[in-house]
């Protein structure tokens, strides 16, 4: 995929996912849950990283599917995937250490990168909670086990909170080497991508600091999202916009916006109209040979 | 036994028909669980065929304990409207992320307690029926425990085992543990370490879809197995739904792909389509579409009370429901997967 040609219209979602694919590197096995991880997943295995393997929990491993889909058990999973198991099996590779990296949303995130999808209490309890959420599904052993892991996050004051309410997957614990002491094995949060900035981790202490910011956003703003006292990396980068290349992959790979969700389409398409779109992106590639 | 009165699958092959097959040495039963004294009879049976309303009167009784197959794909969605249509009262589902089976079962009433990992609508909605009973008691509230779907795999795992735990490195430093008291940490007692131990699940019934099975239960699956062996042998009774009934000549062409011996399996039923509107490898594509429809209704308590009437309570079975959908919708579904993927016969 070229790196020139700077896309001047593109998404937020957009620039997550190809900001949460370069953090794949070739050769990686990467865990992948549903939504904007799978795309980036998709793109760095159509990019950088054509060597890369992407694991889904319900048994597809090494797909290439000809578009993405909207689960992680889809039969179109099934397409160009060499090896197709169960999930207990997928799971054991992911506890055993085989993946480099995993990706996961979260419903709040805190400084050390602990996130929570199980519910929001705020003055409740967690049988009694405000706000009751999915649930773990594989996130807590992808981030238990993963090499890497990979937040996704949307930077809102609510979302990013001094101490997540229920700690559903586990980042750095209480920071310093907490998580290590848990017996916990895999590596714990690198990044935290959100739709203005991106975080890192200090190295000693594993608190959360700012690293990256997107064109157009100020420290200012992202501090005033963040209810504790953020640190601030000494050089802030800015991020590069993802490239036409990029763009085009990810839109051509969703032909049914139902992910990237771009142009509301998917929304009000009837059957008729899905299944030909869907088809069309089909019919584009062969199988993997 | 009563045969299997459901009607034709569109695709059926020719040697889907319904007479004896010579697999008898292969359905021989033997003691699965050594605390059992003797094999259920009905396991011990060679024609096993029974219509979804029969299975499900016979094995899923109120308050019993019951777990769904697949995983975001091959769901046993149609038996999940039938425990629908019979209104069965205080189940407890054991499950890893079972999905809108799950959140449907818990608008209807049915759901007593949930043992899950996740419950969502695929990627559209979290499970509103869900939260509408875990935050505002409607229609009544449920009990959750969580795990992770790791943990919950292992679950079923020790069940297949019959053991009493498999011990994880998930779970620790999280708060799973902290609100889900049958998770214990403990220090391994070899090496020291924290680790994690989940008990056995051995749900009353594991109701699990597959693409095929023969009269005796032998059941066959493509695409991916999610935790469906185990599931199967964990539960005291089994419920499989297939595609097709099929010879048992067709099962010995490709016995690598049973998933499921026979002697595992209480009942055969024939259930086409019946992981709709989830996709079922080699047979149809994922009905996104009716799906989204779905999560949109089931934005309100009527809107949901609405999408019950219509899609559940007013067929008559699977055959009603598959009708409704429409058979050209169907066809163009199966067509969608015969162009990703092919089950070699």
């Amino acid at each position: 995929m070229s790196s020139e040609g700077k896309a001047k219209d593109y998404s937020l979602a957009e620039l997550m996912a190809v900001l949460a694919a370069k953090e794949i590197k070739d050769g990686d096995k990467v865990f992948v849950g549903i939504g904007i991880p799978m795309i980036a997943g998709f793109l760095a295995i159509h990019s950088h990283a054509p060597n890369a393997v992407l694991m889904f929990e319900g048994g597809y491993l090494g797909s290439h599917p000809p578009v993405a889909c909207t689960d992680v058990g889809d039969s179109v999973l099934g397409f160009g995937a060499p090896y197709i198991t169960s999930s207990w099996r997928t799971f054991s590779d992911l506890q055993h250490g085989y993946c480099d990296i995993g990706i996961i949303g979260s419903a709040q995130v805190d400084k050390y990168g602990n996130v929570n999808s199980t519910a929001i209490l705020d003055n409740g309890t967690y049988e009694n909670p405000k706000t009751r959420l999915p649930g773990s599904g594989g996130a807590n052993d992808i981030a238990s086990s993963a090499g890497r892991l990979l937040i996704m996050a949307r930077l809102e004051k609510r979302r990013f909170v001094p101490r997540v309410d229920y700690v559903t997957s586990p980042g750095h614990v209480d920071g310093y080497e907490s998580r290590r002491k848990t017996g916990l094995k895999g590596g714990g949060p690198v990044a935290v991508i959100t739709d203005r900035a991106i975080f890192r981790f200090d190295k000693d202490t594993k608190e959360m600091y700012l690293s990256h910011l997107y064109p157009g956003v100020s420290v200012e703003e992202v501090k005033r999202e963040i209810s504790w006292n953020l640190r601030v990396a000494e050089h802030i980068a800015a991020v590069e916009p993802p490239t036409k290349a990029q763009v085009n992959f990810m839109r051509s790979y969703d032909p049914t916006d139902v992910i990237l969700r771009r142009r509301r389409l998917f929304e009000s398409v009837d059957f008729s109209s899905w299944s030909r779109l869907a088809m069309s992106g089909w019919n584009r590639r062969t199988r993997y040979a | 036994m009563v045969h299997s009165r459901s009607s034709e699958h569109p695709l059926s092959k020719p040697y889907c028909i319904s007479t004896d097959s010579n697999c008898d040495e292969f359905s021989k039963t033997t003691n699965r669980h050594p605390v059992r004294k003797e094999m259920p009879d009905q396991k011990k049976s060679t024609d096993k065929t029974l219509t979804l309303k029969e299975a499900i009167k016979e094995f899923v009784h109120d308050g019993c304990s019951v777990t769904l197959g697949g995983f975001c794909g091959r769901n046993s969605q149609a038996a999940a409207y039938e425990i629908v249509r019979q209104n069965r009262k205080n189940l407890t589902i054991i499950d890893d992320s079972p999905t809108d089976q799950l959140d449907i079962l818990i608008g209807a009433g049915c759901i007593k307690a949930v043992e899950i990992a996740w419950n969502g609508v695929s990627i559209f909605s979290l499970a509103r029926n869900l939260r509408r009973s875990v935050e505002e008691a409607i229609p009544h509230k449920i009990e959750v425990q969580d795990y992770s779907n790791y943990a919950a795999s292992l679950r079923f795992m020790a069940g297949a085992m019959n053991v009493p735990f498999l011990p994880t490195r998930s779970l620790l430093g999280s708060d799973i543990p902290r609100h889900n008291k049958r998770i214990k940490i403990i220090n391994d007692p070899y090496e020291g370490e924290p680790i994690a131990l989940v008990p056995a699940a051995s749900p009353d019934v594991a109701i699990i879809h597959v693409q095929r099975a023969d009269r005796h239960g032998n059941a066959q699956i493509w695409g991916h197995l999610a935790n469906d062996e185990n599931k199967a042998r964990a539960a005291k009774h089994v419920v499989v739904t297939c595609e097709e009934i099929v010879r048992g000549e067709a099962i010995l062409k490709i016995p690598n792909m049973t998933a499921l011996p026979s002697y595992c399996v209480d009942a055969v039923v024939k259930a086409p389509y019946g992981s709709h509107p989830w996709s079922c490898y080699g047979y149809y594509y994922h009905d996104i579409i009716f799906q989204r429809d779905y999560a949109k209704s089931n934005q309100t308590r009527p809107g949901f009370l609405k999408w019950i009437d219509e899609w559940i309570l007013s067929c008559e079975g699977q055959s009603d429901y598959c009708r409704k959908v429409g058979k050209e919708r169907l066809l163009k579904l199966a067509k969608m997967e015969r162009a990703i993927n092919r089950i070699p016969v």
